[in-house]
């Protein structure tokens, strides 16, 4: 009983010291962080910007390249880098909008394109416009640009490139008689044709994709010009040619077999990396994930989408995902908007660093001209995927998202897995249609 | 021999329990020491990649410091649960009035509406006090939970009054009636309080979330979700950093455990 | 420490008590007739005072915010263009007409009249088997089933849903043993995908719980329980007739807590199956949270789901703490 007092007693004076440290350290914190949030509203702490941010091995590795680039003309300034995944980040972005705390935004943030619309049109406080910036925002391409894009202004510059692709396993096409070129701006009944044959030869499907994610059916709406919004932000759900269209591609490859369908993001990228299927279609930064297995190296090639069948306007090219730099309102504005204009839209020398070192392709038109981006990339069988891309990239068609997307993608969502399941799609459309418009009342 | 076969049905629901209990363990820590590509083939046997999934990830985060944060966070605010919480759930108990009972009961309320919805004003509150960014305002919404004061005042329902009542004729003031009385007799209820607070602590994700501004003081669950947020993600790496954010609560109750689960310790003296 | 008997406590009651001076000179001070009674007043407004801190730190920092929640529950708008609703109910009347609500209500029930039930009396079992004082290797039991709590959440969801993947580990062995015939789309599914949480739930918290049994089994006086083995009791009767009742507080107080963490579960749902195919295994606190942080926010509905949240738990706390909380 005795030892037991004693080392209550201890604990406490171990709590009460480490409550004190604690407090101490808050202390610091909070005026520290008075200081910093004083250096962010005002624009003094001069030459120091910081930015929230995810994947060390992408985004922050680029953001270190492009402080080192941006020092060589104005040396005293540094660049704070707070690593934050993009769903805490968005969590973080709505409490403190919602609780006005704005002066403890950082200067620069990453988001997801999907999600910009959504936070600037709910929180037009949070962000600032910057298309009076000296910023051109027409090297880049118009498709990627338009996710931040609201009333006309800028609020985000493009970087992470999300130009969709079709990854394709050159060895696994060989043995059942097939190139990349066979691939090469097809349309999806081509696709199925052949992935059924390749299916049959080399019992590989082609596809791997979440069930019940709406990426693969997105990307074909985007790949024909066509959205879940319209221009005024009313929902097309129904009566969407493109949509019925993509639905219709979609069922197919799931019932031949050339698309099959796993639980979870890591099922996903297991189905690839471990050789159970031959290919996939998502955006380019896949390539990250593929590149984990190294060895298959030397056995993968890319092209571009297949496009809709009987639809008006429908492309070979689309994109899924990618960010954009947004500048907050409370931010040293005019320092962060140079600094983003002499590196990530202004610095071939930047990109060309990046590339080879993290796969981090650019949205930037200029880079893509560089030799760097044309150098042939051994993993992919020598072919130079990165020019390709940044040519892709040009011919994407933009999209409306809106301030609903997400209530958008998840009622389709829904809606897909209703109709594989055997519902009637225009009934399972309708029903997403009324969703959505529920979440919009 | 008739004893022995009695508790072997005993024995198997504890094997079948305790098997259960562990094997998905098992798979964790085996993948800490296989490669991403080996872990999502599930393979179950041990590789030998341990120490360069542990180097990744100590390169890449700071693996220390946010150890050291989770840490103080979950010491401070276990030892401060447990004195304010054991204290009025004794109150509670032992000088149990109606409105007490009423007390309790609207206190109960706290804890039944999701963190998600009071969160926001919650941070409204700190940032209005300035106390974003601190150790401080991490451990100060979880010292005080009605869980824990309703873990003490069900407890002490068991502790025999008469206990109290010859203390006070022996002249002990009620404080000390707590403290030289109380607390030594409860000590399996301190510790499993004290090791769900830690625990809870420990693992307690969104509000450090929230008022921790930048990464300095980042606690363990923020490390793992930042691990997770990657392009590409090393799973070998993700399950040996969750393996060493385990680490801890397995130690706190394997130290405390003999208190709470000796076998029936007979009568109070 | 040695017990004072009866005699004393005779005295106590008869004379006004000479022991307790402070009191003595109180009780006389006050000219009180009644020093018991007086005692008994100061007694319990030192139990006031134990209890006040605790108490203030839950008023001030848990209660403000609900309130504020619930003012907020009356309002309706995106983002931070909120203004009060006409009429105030507004909200809580749209739950009724939203689809996704009334999914993810039906989803946590379920969870919690299959799941809460077979946790608490397996958890129950379990502390009971190692309350023995005769069992061998009592600390590995109680290890290895106390193991699954201290893993991280969202950690635990991620190795579920490895295992529990179409070409995971659970189908491996399964197929390997011949139960099945082909790989079982257990994420795929409703029912299955709900059956994974479940199971996954019962996984991680049956330990938890069995922590507090273990505890309070503790509590329970040793000559309880020798009295009804020389009366005769076998073991389910003892357990049944001398421990549960003795146990009752705390299985009361368990009780209480996982029909809260259940109603409010968020993790599981959000890891492990991410809402399960098309919402169906999704719960109430998933669905706020997509309100509030991934839809275009919607504070004040938020609030109102928060609300609904907290009137059903605080319902069935109550009946509980009704049928349950007996003092002797």
């Amino acid at each position: 009983m005795d030892t037991f007092r004693k080392s209550v007693s201890v604990a406490a004076v171990m709590a009460l010291s480490l409550a004190l440290a604690a407090c101490g350290g808050g202390d610091d914190g909070a005026s520290g962080d008075d200081a910093a949030s004083g250096d962010g509203a005002a624009s003094n702490g001069d030459n120091t910007l910081t930015v929230w941010a995810w994947d060390p091995a992408f985004n922050i590795y680029a953001l270190e390249e492009a402080e080192k680039v941006y020092q060589q003309d104005h040396p005293d300034f540094a660049l704070e880098i707070v690593e934050t995944p993009w769903d805490d980040l968005q969590t973080k972005l709505t409490t403190l909008a919602q609780s006005q705390q704005l002066d403890q935004l950082p200067d620069i943030f990453l988001m997801q394109n999907n999600a910009f619309q959504k936070n600037v049109i709910n929180y037009p406080d949070l962000v600032s416009d910057y298309s009076a910036s000296g910023i051109d925002f027409g090297e880049f391409p118009e498709s990627v640009v338009a996710y931040s894009t609201v009333d006309g202004k800028n609020y985000g510059l493009p970087f992470d490139n999300g130009t969709a692709i079709t990854a394709l396993r050159t060895d696994v096409l060989t043995e059942a008689g097939y190139t990349v070129d066979d691939f090469t701006d097809i349309t999806w009944s081509e696709y199925i044709t052949i992935g059924e044959d390749v299916l049959a030869k080399t019992g590989q499907p082609l596809l791997t994709g979440q069930a019940g994610s709406s990426d693969l059916i997105m990307m074909m709406l985007q790949s024909a010009g066509a959205s879940l919004f319209d221009d005024e932000g009313n929902p097309t759900i129904t009566d969407n040619e493109a949509l019925l269209a993509a639905i219709d591609t979609y069922q197919q490859l799931v019932t031949t077999g050339v698309l099959v369908e796993v639980n979870s993001w890591d099922e996903y990228i297991n189905s690839i990396v471990n050789s159970s299927v031959a290919g996939t279609i998502n955006g380019v930064w896949i390539v990250g994930s593929i590149q984990s297995a190294t060895d298959q190296s030397g056995l993968w090639d890319i092209t571009n989408l297949p496009k809709l069948d009987g639809v008006d306007g429908a492309t070979n090219y689309s994109a899924n995902g990618g960010s954009s730099w947004a500048i907050s309102s409370g931010a040293n504005a005019e320092l962060a908007a140079d600094f983003l204009g002499a590196t990530f839209a202004g610095s071939t020398e930047f990109y060309d660093t990046i590339l080879p070192a993290s796969g981090a392709l650019a949205n930037w038109t200029p880079a893509g001209e560089s030799d760097v981006y044309a150098e042939p990339q051994a993993f992919f069988g020598g072919d130079a995927i990165f020019a390709k891309v940044v040519d892709f990239s040009t011919q994407v068609p933009s999209n409306n998202t809106g301030a609903y997307y997400y209530e958008g993608r998840d009622a389709v969502s829904v809606a897909i897995t209703n109709i594989i399941n055997g519902a009637d799609p225009a009934a399972a459309l309708a029903e997403a249609q009324a969703t959505v418009e529920f979440a919009m009342q | 021999m008739t004893r022995r076969f009695r508790r072997l049905p005993g024995y198997l629901f504890l094997s079948l329990a305790a098997l259960g209990s562990l094997f998905p363990l098992y798979f964790m820590v085996v993948s800490a020491t296989n490669t991403s590509q080996e872990v999502l083939g599930s393979k179950l046997l041990p590789g030998t990649h341990l120490l360069e999934n542990f180097e990744s990830l100590a390169s890449t985060q700071p693996l220390g410091s946010a150890l050291w944060y989770s840490a103080v966070n979950a010491v401070g605010t276990t030892v401060l649960a447990l004195v304010i919480t054991s204290i009025a759930g004794y109150g509670f108990e032992v000088y149990h009035t109606k409105a007490k009972d009423w007390l309790m009961g609207l206190l109960l309320l706290a804890i039944m509406i999701p963190f998600a919805a009071t969160m926001i004003p919650l941070f409204q509150m700190f940032a209005d006090f300035g106390l974003v960014n601190s150790s401080f305002a991490v451990i100060l919404p979880f010292i005080s939970t009605p869980f824990l004061i309703l873990l003490f005042r069900q407890a002490s329902r068991n502790f025999p009054h008469d206990i109290i009542e010859a203390a006070r004729l022996d002249g002990l003031r009620e404080l000390a009636i707590f403290v030289r009385i109380y607390v030594p007799t409860m000590k399996p209820t301190f510790a499993a309080a004290a090791v769900i607070t830690f625990m809870a602590s420990w693992n307690n994700f969104l509000w450090p979330k929230v008022i921790l501004v930048d990464n300095a003081v980042q606690t363990m669950p923020m490390l793992l979700s930042n691990i997770r947020a990657g392009y590409v993600t090393d799973y070998g790496m993700l399950m040996l950093a969750v393996l060493i954010a385990s680490l801890p609560a397995m130690a706190i109750f394997l130290v405390l455990q003999r208190s709470f689960a000796e076998g029936i310790t007979g009568a109070i003296k | 420490m040695s017990r004072r008997t009866a005699p004393t406590e005779e005295a106590a009651r008869s004379a006004p008590s000479p022991h307790t001076k402070a009191t003595g000179r109180l009780s006389r001070s006050l000219g009180s007739s009644s020093p018991k009674f007086r005692l008994a007043q100061r007694r319990s407004l030192t139990g006031w005072t134990f209890l006040i801190p605790a108490s203030l730190v839950i008023l001030c920092l848990n209660f403000w915010p609900m309130i504020q929640a619930f003012i907020l529950s009356m309002k309706t708008g995106r983002g931070t263009r909120l203004n009060f609703a006409e009429p105030l109910w507004s909200n809580y009347a749209r739950l009724f007409d939203d689809e996704i609500f009334k999914l993810t209500l039906q989803t946590t029930f379920i969870y919690l009249i299959v799941q809460v039930p077979i946790m608490l009396i397996l958890a129950l079992i379990l502390a009971n088997l190692l309350n023995d004082r005769n069992l061998r290797f009592k600390g590995l039991w109680r290890t290895a089933i106390f193991l699954p709590s201290a893993v991280g959440l969202v950690s635990y969801a991620l190795v579920f849903r490895t295992m529990f993947a179409n070409d995971g580990l659970v189908n491996d062995i399964l197929l390997g043993f011949g139960f099945i015939d082909g790989p079982v789309n257990w994420l795929g599914q409703t029912e299955t995908a709900r059956m994974v949480i479940i199971v996954g739930l019962l996984w991680r918290w049956t330990g938890y719980n069995m922590i507090f049994y273990l505890a309070g089994l503790q509590n329970i006086d040793y000559s309880t329980i020798e009295a009804a083995k020389i009366d005769g009791a076998n073991a389910f009767q003892t357990f049944w007739y001398v421990t549960m009742p003795q146990l009752k507080p705390i299985i009361l107080l368990t009780a209480i807590m996982s029909t809260n963490g259940t109603l409010q579960l968020f993790d599981e749902s959000f890891n492990l199956t991410a809402g399960g195919p098309a919402n169906t295994s999704m719960t109430i606190s998933h669905y706020l949270y997509m309100v509030s942080f991934r839809n275009s926010p919607n504070f004040g509905y938020a609030a109102a789901i928060s609300y609904v949240i907290l009137i059903i738990v605080a319902v069935l706390a109550a009946f509980q703490i009704r049928v349950g909380d007996k003092r002797d």
